[in-house]
């Protein structure tokens, strides 16, 4: 009896607590459908639901480039992090060479650093070459030393000898990488791209330095200029504001544990 | 005898990429920034050095002031009470028999977290929203008092503080769960045996051996409240008056608004140095050997 009423408690705990953490998503969807100035109205019927709202953001800005943009920057951004990051966790993990415990310190201390931090030099630098507002200069940020130290730490559960038996089978240095690496470290590559995505998605404070354009403004900052120009215009906001997480979320149904694993690990990252 | 790979030159080809963008994007920066933070630049004039002069004036400045009093504030709220649920969490959760409910409960508390920022400061706007928004509609079912969230000084930070606990507290709880599920079951089983209760199970047991993660979710804790910018910038903007003003929105705002590069590299080297001090404190509570 008393083990039934602990019971029900704590699913009565949980009920509360997925409510809480989901209902103001629900909200999001919710409004997006309606034509609301006030959000008081609460009595609705089902006709007044409509895409009255995606259809003015779409007028009202361009969504559609912004959505491109944020597509190019974050697919881009994955492929050379992961590209990046694989070789130098294969040069640390399985290569021996002199000065390499010394670079790989200097790789984890780098983790230490916070981007607000690096965020004026690092425009100067752009603002010197000529590149601000452009894909460069939102893409190569994003390469970081916790990509290599993931690699690193997983390679070095590769056995060496595996690696031997293929260079004593005539496989080349090159082949050997692409075909006994790579697929070993799957798993890693996955939960990386997952981290690099939901990062750089949802990153803001770096467009907002760089980007001085429409053309190549990302969804993330795209909400946040709707939001400040669109106030009290609550269902379009929020309709933005469903249209920014319509990728990451179908993303998170497919892949949950991918990216609780990449996400959770970035912990460490600091 | 594991067979050592050859030393081999090849290794720097390896690291070559990685480490030229380990220089430009993060050790160069953190260099220049210092040297700026010596300096007076505004991006069009050519530098001018200054000594010491930014952060003299920093400790005059009304806006860094506040930035660091309430990103106090933010701290004392937000990582006892963040910490504290997400472990209380995560023990339920890991309590519980595995089961698709369970799963259903874990990956919703999860959804605030692979949101940006600005989403969530966006919705808990309109959340907040004074008159029409939805917890104001709620508390007034009750006859609650329905006040300005975002609007009053007394609350805006506080209301900022709430956010900030629902969005990172489904982060934590997975960094507990996971910490939860490496703890010997023989040892709950020698304790039940012993006759211990549940409630001490968790004291002497769960407790004690949470405590590496417990520094680690602290410390990332603490970090993440000196780097608060995105939330505030949705949702407040830093105001009203100056009752939520952060340390990177002060940077922000003296760089790109003000185009002071100097003064902004003298307080992001102020933050790089709180959060190093941080850092260091945690490595000297956790021992080398837990570490990651």
């Amino acid at each position: 009896m008393k083990q039934r009423i602990s019971k029900l408690f704590i699913n009565l705990l949980f009920i509360i607590m997925t409510f809480t953490a989901i209902i103001p998503f629900i909200y999001m969807l919710f409004t997006s459908f309606r034509q609301v100035y006030s959000l008081t109205d609460f009595n609705f019927q089902l006709s007044d639901f409509n895409f009255d709202n995606y259809r003015a953001v779409f007028t009202n800005m361009p969504f559609l480039t912004y959505f491109k943009n944020s597509m190019i920057i974050v697919i881009c951004s994955c492929a050379l992090n992961i590209a990046v990051s694989a070789l130098a966790g294969y040069g640390f993990a399985k290569k021996r060479f002199k000065g390499k415990d010394l670079l790989f310190s200097l790789f984890l201390a780098t983790m230490m650093i916070p981007g607000q931090v690096t965020i004026i030099p690092v425009f100067t630098m752009f603002n010197k070459l000529g590149l601000l507002n452009s894909y460069a200069s939102l893409i190569l940020p994003n390469v970081g030393a916790f990509g290599v130290f993931m690699m690193k730490q997983f390679m070095e559960g590769i056995p060496n000898e595996l690696i031997e038996a293929a260079k004593i089978d005539g496989s080349g240095e090159i082949r050997t990488f692409f075909s006994i690496v790579i697929p070993l470290v799957k798993p890693v590559i996955i939960s990386l791209t997952t981290f690099t995505f939901i990062t750089v998605w949802n990153d803001f404070i770096w467009p907002l330095v760089v980007v001085s354009t429409d053309d190549m403004t990302t969804l993330t900052l795209g909400l946040s200029t709707l939001q400040g120009l669109y106030l009290t215009n609550y269902g379009l906001v929020m309709a933005g504001a469903t249209l920014t997480f319509i990728v990451p979320f179908t993303l998170y149904i497919f892949l949950q544990k991918q990216f609780v694993e990449g996400i959770a690990l970035s912990g460490i990252k600091g | 005898m594991k067979s050592k790979p050859k030393s081999d030159l090849s290794g720097y080809l390896y690291v070559l990429p990685a480490t030229i963008f380990i220089l430009v994007f993060a050790l160069i920066p953190i260099i220049v920034c210092c040297v700026y933070s010596f300096h007076k630049y505004n991006l069009v004039q050519s530098m001018e050095f200054i000594g010491v002069e930014n952060y003299v004036r920093m400790v005059d400045d009304p806006y860094i002031k506040a930035a660091l009093k309430n990103t106090l504030v933010f701290t004392i709220i937000v990582v006892p009470l963040q910490t504290f649920l997400s472990m209380l969490i995560a023990a339920l959760i890991a309590a519980q028999k595995q089961n698709w409910w369970n799963g259903f409960v874990k990956s919703a508390l999860f959804i605030p977290v692979i949101s940006s920022m600005i989403l969530v400061g966006t919705l808990w706007r309109i959340i907040y929203n004074p008159e029409v928004g939805l917890l104001n509609q709620f508390l007034s079912i009750f006859n609650l008092p329905t006040p300005n969230w975002l609007g009053s000084k007394d609350l805006a930070l506080l209301s900022v503080c709430v956010v900030s606990i629902w969005k990172n507290v489904g982060y934590f709880m997975v960094i507990y769960i996971a910490a939860l599920m490496d703890i010997p079951r023989d040892l709950y089983e020698v304790a039940r045996v012993d006759g211990a209760s549940g409630i001490q199970q968790f004291l002497h047991i769960t407790l004690p051996m949470l405590k590496p993660i417990t520094y680690l979710v602290i410390t990332l804790g603490t970090i993440w409240s000196f780097q608060v910018f995105d939330l505030v910038y949705a949702m407040t903007g830093g105001g009203p008056g100056t009752s939520t003003v952060t340390l990177v929105s002060t940077i922000y705002n003296a760089a790109f608004r003000e185009y002071r590069m100097g003064y902004a590299c003298a307080a992001a080297m102020l933050l790089f140095v709180i959060i190093l001090i941080v850092s260091f404190i945690q490595r000297k509570f956790l021992n080398p050997k837990d570490d990651i």
